[in-house]
């Protein structure tokens, strides 16, 4: 792409999640969203294929909507309120369309439909800005009126998250939808700690930023989009995706890896907090994603593909491994013992 | 409600007797079905149709019958989603080298596929199709006539084609298939010498380019052995409306929202022709590495 247009577009990024981030009162909030939906429009639909001009109308589709929505929450708010500011959401009606809202921009349960198709059309470097960068903005909004909005709504989001999270993705093939419906059920967990101690959503998020950032650059490095291409991707770089598969399990919350971190804290808030049926609940439906992460990890590294003599193994990636793999790679495998300093900063 | 019905009844029946009369002329576009504007119909289309809603049988009992189907094809559906994807097990779908979409071994094999030729366009052209000897394969067989029809605007005819319908899973969705595991088309047939162009039309619904067209070209041997021909989804090229696009770009297989397969003939030859299909299918060719053959360099470079 023109680097003049890309600066433009990644700046325009960098710019509206700023405003976002950065704002008190409603109306800046709302115009930081709407920068980042326009801002990478052009990124999703760069190679013009129909299904790339497919998967950009329907993500600017449903952003605009939810913006829409989080702006006409804001103003009944300030109707009944008369003021604008982001932290003091008291109405409890503005507070469930706000939920609503935020869900439809983030992708919860039941208006993900757009996540996987949008995923699915767009570059892999552009899907990481996707799941990545695009849901901080409306996670920060969320984490601001944490403690106006609804329990209720926001418990029965994350456990349908999670589930069908987990469902859907078990009868993927293609790598980009599976890593979709992954950031489903993360956003889950997310949303359902999120009333009684909003610092481990964020901590949840900035962990399943930087263990998703890894599996996207390695994908990107290998050029794998399938599983089937996964499983004849290991003659590319060996030792890069043995590391995917620690980073996978890793996404999965497996013990020893960093990934177990949020899901542990967050199991010991609910209980702590009385809600330990839905802590079980959410703990199991996450045992399906479990199983579409090893199908991964199993393509990636333990299995070696069926292939008859005529099948051409790639011996060589067309770029030179990331240095940013390598740090994201060590981050996201070998952080649970440090979990002590996480938790102050956070 | 009696008197609604006789108003009504009333209504169309002076339209039907006193249509040209200048007194209803201003309540003629609400009785009569004429329409508001004047509209060329050509020499080969059909007469006037009757409205869409006129076709349709109201019976309680039909309605509860097509539910039923509705169902169990939905029910079948989410037992196929059960067993893996694509309705086969996860193994099925990476080990799969070879798969049959289309085979033609009884009638309604032959249902799935709709002939067209220029009459619509008001040309001579004859196209038939039926089931060849011992219902082994299909038989499209036909005249090709190039005379042009004489309505002053078209320069052009002698066409015609097969074309698959669009597959439609229960209660008229869409289907979508993956045929992301493979990359060529693989064709058993028996041609008489003729070369044919086989199409891909993909779903408009989001791009909206409806006179897309993916496009490349069958060349027939004639003889009396059956032929297997192989074409690389990558050597497809990109036409609009019939003509060759610059921006090129190759076809998507994993969400293949392939609406139609279509097999046509114009090659401007006055004459019969004739091609005999036992299947269509798709092959995983691992020996062609070809991603896509046109357009290949790299475009926008930076300056």
């Amino acid at each position: 792409m023109n680097p003049q247009a890309n600066l433009i577009f990644i700046a325009s990024l960098l710019l509206g999640t700023t405003i976002t981030i950065s704002s008190n009162h409603w109306i800046m909030a709302w115009t930081g969203l709407e920068i980042n939906t326009l801002a990478i429009l052009p990124l999703i639909s760069k190679s013009h294929h129909p299904r790339a001009i497919e998967a950009a109308t329907k993500y600017f589709l449903t952003q605009a909507a939810a913006s829409a929505l989080v702006l006409f929450s804001s103003m009944t708010n300030a109707w009944h309120t008369g003021q604008w500011d982001i932290t003091q959401l008291t109405h409890p009606t503005s507070c469930l369309i706000l939920t609503s809202a935020i869900a439809m921009k983030l992708g919860l349960v039941p208006f993900h439909f757009w996540f996987p198709e949008v995923l699915q059309g767009s570059p892999l470097t552009t899907g990481l800005i996707l799941s990545t960068a695009m849901k901080l903005p409306p996670m920060t909004l969320l984490y601001m009126t944490s403690s106006s909005l609804n329990p209720t709504l926001l418990t029965i989001l994350a456990i349908l998250s999670a589930a069908l999270g987990g469902w859907m993705g078990l009868n993927q093939t293609q790598i980009r939808k599976i890593l979709a419906f992954s950031s489903i059920s993360h956003l889950g967990w997310m949303a359902i700690i999120l009333i009684y101690n909003p610092k481990l959503t964020l901590l949840n998020f900035y962990l399943y930023a930087v263990m998703t950032t890894t599996v996207f650059l390695t994908l990107n490095t290998t050029k794998v989009l399938k599983l089937s291409t996964l499983l004849t991707a290991w003659t590319k770089a060996p030792s890069l995706n043995t590391m995917l598969l620690l980073t996978l399990l890793s996404l999965a919350g497996l013990p020893p890896l960093t990934g177990f971190l949020p899901k542990w804290l967050i199991i010991q808030e609910l209980t702590k907090q009385d809600m330990a049926p839905a802590a079980t609940l959410i703990s199991l439906l996450s045992l399906l994603s479990l199983f579409f992460y090893l199908r991964l990890a199993y393509c990636t590294t333990i299995t070696l593909p069926p292939h008859t003599t005529n099948h051409m193994k790639q011996w060589r990636t067309n770029k030179p491994t990331n240095t940013a793999i390598a740090i994201l790679t060590t981050v996201s495998v070998m952080l649970l013992p440090a979990s002590p300093m996480i938790l102050t900063i956070v | 409600m009696a008197l609604a019905v006789m108003l009504l009844n009333g209504a169309s029946f002076r339209s039907g007797c006193c249509r040209h009369k200048v007194l209803l002329s201003s309540l003629g576009p609400l009785l009569s079905n004429s329409k508001l504007y004047s509209s060329y119909r050509r020499p080969g289309a059909e007469p006037e149709k009757k409205l869409s809603w006129q076709n349709v049988d109201f019976s309680f009992k039909k309605s509860i019958d097509h539910l039923k189907t509705q169902l169990s094809l939905l029910k079948k559906e989410t037992q196929d989603y059960l067993k893996g994807p694509g309705g086969n097990p996860l193994s099925q779908h990476l080990l799969e080298q070879t798969r049959v979409l289309w085979q033609f071994r009884s009638q309604e094999d032959l249902n799935k596929w709709v002939i067209s030729s220029d009459v619509e366009i008001g040309g001579k052209s004859k196209v038939y199709i039926k089931l060849g000897r011992n219902n082994q394969a299909a038989l499209l067989y036909g005249t090709l006539n190039t005379e042009v029809p004489r309505d002053g605007e078209t320069k052009y005819s002698g066409y015609c084609s097969m074309r698959s319908r669009p597959e439609v899973g229960s209660f008229n969705r869409k289907k979508y298939y993956d045929w992301s595991n493979f990359n060529s088309l693989y064709l058993r047939v028996r041609g008489d010498g003729r070369p044919w162009m086989v199409n891909i039309y993909t779903d408009p619904y989001f791009s909206h380019q409806k006179d897309d067209l993916y496009s490349y070209f069958m060349f027939t041997r004639g003889g009396p052995y059956w032929e297997e021909i192989t074409i690389p989804f990558s050597k497809f090229f990109l036409s609009s409306r019939g003509r060759v696009q610059d921006n090129q770009h190759p076809v998507w297989l994993d969400k293949a929202s392939f609406l139609t397969l279509g097999f046509t003939i114009g090659d401007k030859v006055d004459g019969p022709f004739q091609l005999e299909i036992d299947f269509i299918g798709l092959l995983n060719d691992r020996a062609h590495k070809e991603k896509f053959a046109y357009e290949a360099y790299d475009k926008n470079t930076p300056v």
